[in-house]
């Protein structure tokens, strides 16, 4: 079916998911990353307390980055493997 | 063309000694190997204002981790002359004093391995998206930071 829609999943690891009390998060029609992060922000105002990476599609980004439809963003607080 | 799926790093729970001895034990029939590399990540019970760390809960964003382990990988096959390379790391609640990382690295000499074997162990720790929790004997927890 034709849908207008543009879907974006969110993911939260770490310590986010302190802050936002969430795994996951399905937001529509954020065209790029900036937008999307701003949009955050207003939801999780702590959000701009904590260092984190974004990855789109499971590729880091390092600068404003356009989205598609259904596409994942994920935001990566710093890592502790090993 | 379809790539090979990135192989799975990640067990549920503790490695265990016996796991470790019988990967060691299927390389016996590989005679061309000359020098393995081990590297084991052990919970240390760290005491953080007072407080002891009882166990670290890892989690991970596993298909992303598994495409980094993958282009590691490869990197570190070009660079080095290895027969062979096994990575494992622990998901989910691990005690202090018990394993949760193992790196194997195997060549026919030993300086491929253990250079191989090191570069592995720091390129992971720096790329991997693991993230670990440090739960207390209180029930308390912070979130772990790599050094």
């Amino acid at each position: 079916m034709y849908s207008s829609f543009m879907a974006i999943n969110i993911l939260f690891f770490g310590q986010l998911r302190d802050i936002t009390n969430n795994d996951t998060l399905t937001l529509n029609n954020v065209p790029d990353t900036d937008s999307l992060m701003q949009q955050l922000k207003k939801s999780y105002p702590s959000l701009a307390g904590y260092p984190y990476l974004i990855a789109v599609d499971k590729e880091l980004i390092s600068s404003n980055t356009t989205l598609s439809d259904n596409c994942t963003v994920a935001l990566l607080p710093p890592y502790a493997g090993g | 063309m379809k790539e090979k799926k990135p192989k799975n790093i990640f067990v549920q729970g503790p490695i265990a000694a016996s796991f470790i001895a019988e990967s060691i034990h299927k390389h016996s029939t590989q005679t061309e190997i000359g020098g393995h590399s081990i590297f084991l990540g052990q919970v240390r019970a760290d005491i953080i204002n007072g407080k002891k760390v009882s166990f670290i809960e890892y989690t991970s964003y596993e298909e992303m981790a598994l495409e980094k382990m993958h282009v590691i990988r490869e990197d570190i096959f070009s660079k080095y002359p290895l027969t062979c390379m096994h990575v494992y790391h622990s998901l989910g609640k691990i005690a202090a004093g018990d394993i949760c990382l193992f790196v194997f690295t195997s060549s026919a000499h030993r300086k491929a391995a253990i250079d191989a074997c090191e570069e592995t162990v720091e390129r992971l720790k720096a790329e991997l998206p693991i993230w670990g929790k440090e739960l207390f004997e209180d029930d308390t927890y912070q979130w772990k930071e790599n050094k």
